[in-house]
């Protein structure tokens, strides 16, 4: 409370009007008595004044005694509506626009001082009612010293000419109008008075600017109610006009940073913060990025906007440039030990195999720093180990190590799991992680898992489980759960389960019904892409899309394996119309052409495909399956690029095939027989699509 | 029902946004309703009756508007422990067919009623659907909310561009010359286009409750401070975190039960009304400190999930929250400067 203010002895307070001091005990004694007509009188005699101005004067002296009911009783006895009638122009000059700094000549000057006394009065009841509470009523008063402010000089005053006076308390009514709605509960009402505040004239200096702008913002970010687009009549011609509440705050909220970054204003933190909460609901992180970048250096500490700047980017999918900050940011001389910035690191690491082993330290250094509150991050940092090292095993050189890291993987996620059972990613990568071992039980047993604390509400949970099955050539239950899946999701969200369904008919010699399939699918493909744009799809379905390539690509697949070259060919064409360079066309049209004995071409498409993707297996196993019949010269090429393909794709069925011809060819029987038997073994782990295909 | 008993929870404007701090006196009608007043007596009668036959004790005699019925903490208090029963939520559920009848009535005062208790619907359905019980009464009443909003959208997605500084605005001058075609805009879609749905596809689950919440965030200004409170700790309870004071330690725990997955259809609307919490009603202390823990907990959850944009919102949230318990200073620039001289 303000009034306490006043209690540093005795006061004197004077009065000053027309040259005159005055000192005020007498009023303030004939006010204590109660006593108003009095205590005006005597200021009337004492300083020359009228009845309005006496009264104004009263009232002040009332408000900064503290005695606000006085206040308002005295206020409430002059006809304020009235004294500004009586300032108001004659009706006839009312002519032209209502507003706007008109450079014609003042045609009928408005005593500034008169209008000034009027309206402080006007606005010194609407912050006595404020004070009672009576906030409806304060809005209303405080309104109407805009609206005579607007009536008053409606051809605007030059700002040479401006009385200070007068200019204050316009400025405080433009500010309190918005809050006092705002605090009536009023929120309609409070936005049309802070857009009238930025939109008019009302020569606010840039502080108050600024500071209208910020609540404005706030209010309409987090208002919750939503009040249609600021009316057409302010629009410039090509101007952007927001259209919603959140469009208008982040606007308002970006224009503040501006101002803050060319110098206009003083820096305040929580605008930032504002803008990075409205600017990550929008899933625009790159503008937050944008915007981070502007500011400058000094600000923020230099590793806070590193962090900030990843979170940015690998918010819209740019890891590569969220890596690199977090390297400079886990920099031993820098934050090394920073939990979200190791969090966020090594998720990254563990998607991409080549950066795995860099995610392990990240995930080793997570766990040994997630003490006391933190304690509960070790989880995640267990999670994560174990992906990076799942990750690395893929591309470890020697058996010996991989098994070391897959065993080293299982035993971190078991880890995790044990202290955070309920965790459902977790229980999703333990699923991936078993399946890719070929422990199929266990694999199967976290995918039911999955469904079930899911409440089957994630699509990729039953294509787990789909797929699985179908690694355990249980086929027909693989479909069972397809088409459970295919139930629980609405129409637009089916293709990758459609695609799912064709290949599992496809396992089972179906080729009709695979066929049929792929035909729905294809339907289902070209209405989405013909009726909707990208507004359609929640974005997080997004990965899984099937494209019409793959549609294309699988049926051509699907013919040449029924030897219709015809129709392959056909469909092959439609999926390169699609996408030009793709190595997966390349390996079908291989096939294609070693399936109708032209086994150069097929070659030469082999090598095109690998030319264009290094690491693609099928290829390197199809070169050499055609080179391990090609005679004894070829026969080291052939068991370079199977071993070769092995050691990128341990389980793969057909390599270890082709291997074994080759050693059997080269006279090698006991190492032909080895891998015969590893493919046979492998022949009952094939799942109809790669686990690590589903996200 | 005596009519003539002053009831100090009925106010004239039937729907007073936020008012509940507001001594303000005058009887005005408020100009921001966007609902007629609530001009349908007759459908609130019948629905006050028949949540009388459902209450396990008689409603207080005061209750005779939907105003009343929206904030009659009583009434409030008995229907939360009716939805909280573990039996509740059945298809031949009472209370869920008043709900959904309730808001089938269309009568927009009768509707908040409904809305009132969606954190509550949604908090128990989504934490209970992984036991399977039957929630066919639950899932009526969301689908109804969902078919409303789609409805009143059109079935439209909500989106945002995001502004250019380079361009000139209404609340700004640009340099720049103006290019009127293709103006280069971000555009990002909070909320897709909406399907009709009749049965609550699992996979849809999440969006038919984000959807709802999405009108709930609309009336959100006027739901009263216990369904805000209910909302932050279901928020609690999705997010599978809570922390515990301990022996004056700080600890968090691992919630046992009501963790969900929390897809981005989800924790949009979630963050938009836990904003509101902190941001939007600072006047209720306990409705920023309900939101306060619900953010921390869904923070530790996003670090969990590595969810970049999710630790972006709720950390901002936190530190926005953590900036308004610390005032710096109290600058009110509308206020009278004191001084012992006064002069006109």
């Amino acid at each position: 409370m303000e009034f306490g203010e006043h209690d540093r002895g005795i006061e004197v307070r004077e009065v000053y009007a027309n040259g005159v001091w005055m000192k005020t005990t007498e009023v303030e004694a004939k006010l204590d008595e109660g006593n108003i007509q009095e205590a005006e009188s005597s200021l009337r005699e004492g300083l020359s004044l009228n009845f309005e101005e006496a009264r104004s004067l009263l009232g002040k002296l009332e408000y900064q005694r503290g005695n606000i009911e006085g206040a308002l009783r005295v206020f409430e006895g002059i006809d304020l509506q009235a004294a500004i009638q009586r300032l108001q122009p004659p009706i006839a000059e009312k002519v032209t626009s209502r507003r706007g700094r008109s450079h014609s000549e003042p045609l009928h000057a408005v005593s500034q001082h008169a209008a000034s006394l009027v309206l402080e009065a006007i606005y010194l009841k609407a912050k006595s009612l404020q004070k009672l509470g009576r906030l409806s009523e304060a809005a209303r008063e405080c309104k109407s010293v805009l609206d005579a402010v607007e009536r008053l000089f409606y051809q605007g005053i030059p700002d040479v000419q401006v009385d200070n006076k007068l200019q204050e308390t316009v400025s405080q009514a433009v500010e309190l109008l918005p809050e006092l709605w705002k605090q009536a509960g009023h929120y309609h009402d409070a936005i049309s008075a802070y857009r009238c505040a930025l939109l008019s004239q009302w020569n606010l200096d840039n502080d108050c600017c600024t500071r209208i702008q910020k609540r404005f913002a706030v209010l309409l970010l987090y208002g919750g109610v939503e009040a249609g687009p600021p009316s057409l009549a302010v629009q410039i011609d090509g101007s952007y006009i927001p259209k919603n509440n959140l469009e208008e705050a982040i606007l308002l909220l970006m224009i503040l940073m501006r101002k803050f970054i060319l110098g206009k204003t003083q820096w305040d933190p929580s605008v930032m913060e504002h803008l990075t909460f409205a600017l990550s609901l929008c899933r625009q992180t790159p503008v937050l990025a944008k915007q981070l970048e502007e500011i400058m250096p000094g600000v923020y500490h230099r590793v806070d906007r590193w962090n900030s700047l990843a979170l940015c980017y690998s918010g819209a999918g740019q890891d590569d440039a969220a890596l690199n900050l977090l390297r400079k940011s886990l920099h031993k001389h820098e934050r090394p030990n920073d939990l979200i910035a190791l969090l966020l690191a090594a998720k990254i690491c563990s998607e991409d195999s080549h950066l795995a082993a860099e995610g392990v330290v990240y995930a080793q250094r997570t766990i040994n720093n997630a003490q006391g509150i933190d304690e509960h991050i070790k989880s995640v940092g267990l999670r994560m180990l174990g992906l990076c090292l799942g990750m690395q095993a893929k591309v470890s050189s020697s058996d010996f190590e991989r098994s070391r890291l897959q065993s080293e993987a299982l035993k971190s996620l078991g880890g995790a799991i044990a202290l955070d059972c309920n965790n459902t990613d977790l229980i999703f990568e333990l699923g991936i992680q078993y399946a890719e071992h070929r422990n199929l039980n266990a694999a199967l047993r976290y995918a039911k898992k999955f469904i079930d604390v899911t409440g089957g509400s994630i699509l990729k949970g039953w294509r787990l489980l789909a797929v699985v099955l179908s690694a355990q050539q249980r086929f027909s239950e693989a479909e069972v759960v397809t088409d459970a899946a295919i139930d629980e999701t609405s129409k637009w969200e089916q293709g990758p389960l459609l695609r799912l369904k064709a290949k599992l008919k496809l396992s089972q010699s179906l080729h009709m019904d695979a066929i049929e399939t792929y035909r729905h699918l294809l339907a289902l493909v070209q209405a989405q892409r013909k009726s909707f744009g990208p507004l359609r799809i929640f974005p997080q379905f997004e990965d899984d899309k099937v494209n019409e390539f793959e549609i294309w690509h699988g049926l051509a697949n699907l013919y040449s394996s029924l030897s219709h070259w015809k129709d392959a060919e056909i469909c092959l064409g439609k999926a390169r119309e699609l996408k030009q360079y793709s190595y997966e066309a390349l390996h079908t049209e291989g096939i294609l052409r070693e399936g109708r004995g032209q086994i150069r071409e097929a070659l030469a498409a082999y090598i095109d495909a690998l030319l264009l993707e290094p690491y693609y297996v099928p290829c390197k196993v199809l070169i050499g399956g055609v080179l391990s019949n090609r005679g004894l010269k070829v026969l080291p090429v052939a068991r370079s690029l199977l071993s070769d393909a092995l050691r990128i794709d341990p389980t793969n069925r057909k390599a270890w095939y082709y291997l074994g011809i080759v050693h059997r060819n080269d006279g090698r029987i006991a190492d032909a027989a080895d891998c015969f038997q590893a493919a046979s073994m492998l022949e009952e782990f094939d799942p109809i699509e790669s686990f690590s295909s589903i996200h | 029902m005596s009519d003539d008993t002053p009831t100090p929870t009925t106010s004239p404007d039937g729907a007073g946004a936020g008012t509940d701090t507001d001594t303000d006196t005058d009887t005005s009608e408020p100009t921001h309703s966007t609902s007629p007043p609530s001009d349908s007596p007759s459908k609130t009668q019948s629905a006050i009756q028949s949540l009388s036959s459902i209450l396990p004790s008689t409603p207080p005699p005061s209750l005779s508007s939907a105003f009343s019925l929206l904030h009659d903490p009583e009434v409030a208090a008995q229907i939360s422990s009716l939805l909280r029963h573990p039996n509740s939520g059945a298809g031949e559920n009472n209370l869920c067919r008043w709900l959904y009848d309730t808001f089938q009535s269309g009568d927009p005062d009768l509707q908040l009623v409904v809305l009132r208790f969606l954190p509550i619907i949604a908090g128990i359905y989504l934490s209970r659907v992984t036991i399977r019980k039957p929630l066919a009464g639950f899932e009526a009443v969301l689908l109804a909310l969902y078919a409303h909003e789609t409805t009143s959208r059109s079935g439209q997605p909500i989106t945002v561009s995001v502004p250019d500084l380079s361009h000139p605005s209404v609340y700004h001058e640009s340099n720049e010359p103006i290019k009127n075609n293709a103006t280069e805009l971000n555009l990002a879609v909070l909320s897709p286009t909406l399907e009709p749905h009749g049965t609550v596809r699992s996979t849809k689950r999440a969006r038919i409750v984000g959807v709802a919440l999405e009108l709930y965030y609309s009336k959100i200004s006027q739901m009263p401070v216990g369904s805000k409170i209910d909302f932050c700790e279901f928020c609690v309870v999705w997010s599978g975190h809570v922390y515990e004071e301990n022996d004056g330690e700080e600890r968090e725990r691992m919630g046992k039960e009501g963790r969900i997955p929390l897809p981005w259809e989800l924790l949009t609307p979630v963050l938009r009304i836990l904003g509101h919490c902190i941001m939007g009603a600072r006047e209720k202390k306990e409705v920023f400190e309900a939101a306060w823990a619900a953010c921390r907990s869904l923070h530790a959850r996003s670090m969990h999930d590595i969810n970049s944009r999710a630790i972006l919102a709720t950390g901002s949230l936190l530190r926005l929250g953590k900036m308004d318990m610390e005032p710096t200073q109290n600058f009110d620039p509308t206020k009278i400067p004191n001084s012992d001289v006064l002069s006109i």
